[in-house]
């Protein structure tokens, strides 16, 4: 069917495409075959929440990458390792598996617990030990170094996104392909922007999360986070972050214990507290000293001349409960889960939200189907968590500040001419943005528009799959949707 | 006296049973309880398939009655946007027997199975 025999590429999405969550990507190219990442989808739970995996079959994979340790990303690999007759090696980088491995167990304690109050049917999709027995059989790299399993090389880059976040560039003979899973071009308090790999690829297959959208400068955002926050307390009000345990949650700490330090006068010394709700606080606390080496100069250098972990915060406690919090007036909560789901976010949220002085500040990227997604509608009301049958009033202000550290249009649009393949793959976007911003590359791309440089871009559905035929290394042609 | 269906996941290792009374199961309660036990969703972002694992055969009509004993392989796959459920129709002439195996998995949760005029 092929001339000469040339195999086409193959590219094929169970999950995380034309949406954002459940991430799992398929490339086939040679005979070989690579799984980018195992996620799964918050908006929904149990099975529901898994990619299509009847559609493939697993045992054919050779290697699965994990780009970072987020659940729209990592959190189905125990299900795949365990349940599936998957038989392949799996890799993520060292702080990724380190921070997985306290995720996922809380992970299926939280959705064990969330369901046996509501349903009172098992909804975990692996247990404890699945857990445990998949772990010690994932293998770690080091960023910059290239692994060859069988002819599938492959190499992790910073992304930028959160600790540990990988790009991985993968190599089969000779074609080139580039996965940024979710990544930021933008260097914040502790993390550096995300690197051009300097061999060129010949597909990427890049998010598209914001699509069209232009972020505010992050000093400007960080400003008026701090504001926000500062007025709402000033008022008597409270605020509630939901934030997604690990991660971004470290970088609003380090602004707002900045902010707390340089107003310590009105907010410091315990008279506006502000706690980190988390069970898993002590534990991210070792892994993010760890891996102070991997973050950007600034961090390193605070580290280093103060002799102190830049992450061990003066302005802020640990609650493990609500039990043990007493809440007396104006306050900050940084409480997971980021989407509000169920948990200790949730039960704030339903305690809070009833008065008007109160703030909901949404700092994270939110999924459709989500209560963060739809409290920033600002409904008249929200329903309860443990009884569905009663309604929460809204009357609190609620907001959106982005630190989610996935690109905006222009950042993504530079990257994507920096890395100048010729075939774009969109992942990791809701389908309107996606398509707003699929039409906005080609318009930049015109120039090329029948020229062998031609650039082609996809935005399949999750299951279509999409076919690219390569002469060579060169690339020929597009063919399929 | 309680029956059993034994269902597998294409991509699960392990088997999982549906309990009922009676000498079988038509499709579309089969797949209803399926979708529940193993706690599918609402239906609308996914369509469940079900195989005859000696055949590789799908068992396409909601109607048909699969005996007890009985394994089949279940598929979760996308739901079909309704602009290609008509695309394909037009395009092929699909028959209705056909569509009623595209779309998605909702009318199995809502317990309201579709009734065919031509079915053959
Ligand atoms: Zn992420
Ligand atoms: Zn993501």
């Amino acid at each position: 069917m092929n001339e000469q025999g040339n195999t086409p590429f193959k590219f094929f999405s169970l999950g995380g495409s034309n949406e954002v969550g459940r991430s799992c990507h398929i490339l086939q190219y040679k005979g070989k075959t690579i799984m980018l990442d195992a996620g799964v989808h918050p908006a929904y739970q149990g099975m529901a929440s898994l990619p299509f995996y009847d559609e493939f079959d697993l045992s054919t994979i050779d290697v699965l990458l994990i780009s970072h340790f987020h659940l729209d990303h990592a959190a189905s690999l125990p299900y795949v390792m365990q349940k599936t007759n998957f038989k392949g090696r799996v890799f993520m980088t060292h702080p990724t598996k380190a921070i997985y491995r306290w995720l996922l167990r809380d992970f299926v304690r939280v959705t064990s617990i969330g369901v046996n109050s509501t349903i009172g049917n098992d909804d975990n999709i692996y247990t404890d030990e699945d857990l445990a027995e998949s772990f010690d059989k994932i293998e770690t790299v080091d960023y910059h170094s290239t692994v060859d399993v069988d002819g599938i090389k492959f190499t992790a880059f910073h992304a930028g996104h959160v600790l540990g976040a990988a790009m991985f560039q993968i190599e089969i003979a000779g074609l080139r392909v580039l996965f940024t899973g979710d990544y930021s071009r933008e260097m914040d308090r502790h993390l550096n922007s995300a690197e051009v790999p300097s061999l060129p690829s010949d597909v990427l297959i890049v998010e598209s999360t914001f699509g069209t959208a232009t972020h505010e400068p992050r000093l400007n955002r960080e400003k008026n986070l701090t504001q926000l926050i500062h007025s709402t307390v000033s008022r008597g009000g409270r605020v509630l972050l939901p934030v997604f345990a690990l991660g971004r949650a470290q970088e609003i700490m380090l602004i707002l214990d900045e902010y707390w330090s340089q107003h310590a006068e009105e907010l410091g010394s315990g008279q506006v507290p502000i706690y980190y709700a988390s069970n898993l606080a002590k534990k991210c606390m070792s892994v993010f000293q760890t891996y102070v080496n991997m973050m950007n100069d600034d961090i390193r250098r605070k580290f280093r001349d103060s002799q102190t972990n830049p992450f061990i915060f003066k302005n802020i406690s640990y609650l493990r409960n609500l039990e043990e919090f007493q809440d007396f007036g104006p306050s900050v909560m940084l409480a997971s889960p980021g989407m509000l789901q169920s948990g200790l976010s949730r039960d704030v949220l339903e305690k809070w939200c009833p008065d008007e002085k109160n703030l909901v500040l949404i700092t994270g990227y939110s999924i459709e189907g989500t209560m963060a997604k739809f409290i920033m509608l600002e409904p008249d009301t929200i329903p309860s968590i443990n009884n569905p049958e009663v309604t929460v009033p809204r009357r609190c202000n609620v907001e959106e500040i982005s630190f989610a550290a996935h690109v905006d249009f222009q950042e993504n649009l530079e990257f994507i001419e920096k890395i100048s393949a010729n075939n774009i793959i969109l992942v990791h976007g809701e389908s309107n943005p996606m398509g707003r911003l699929k039409s906005a590359i080609l318009s930049n791309f015109t120039a090329l528009k029948g020229t062998e440089n031609e650039v082609h871009i996809f935005n399949p559905r999750n299951c279509v799959e999409v076919e690219l035929e390569f002469k060579g290394i060169k690339v020929a042609k597009a063919i399929g949707n | 006296m309680s029956s059993t269906i034994f269902y597998r996941f294409k991509s699960q290792r392990e088997t999982s049973r549906i309990l009922f009374d009676g000498t079988g199961l038509t499709v579309f309660d089969l797949k209803r309880e399926i979708i529940q036990e193993s706690r599918l969703g609402d239906g609308s972002d996914f369509q469940l398939r079900l195989y005859n694992p000696d055949t590789g055969e799908e068992y396409e009509d909601d109607q048909e009655v699969i005996a007890r004993s009985t394994s089949v392989i279940a598929r979760r796959s996308p739901a079909l946007k309704n602009s290609s459920i008509h695309a394909r129709n037009k395009g092929t002439g699909a028959n209705l027997n056909q569509l009623a195996t595209v779309g998605n998995a909702m009318r199995y949760v809502t317990g309201k199975p579709r009734v065919f005029q031509n079915r053959r």
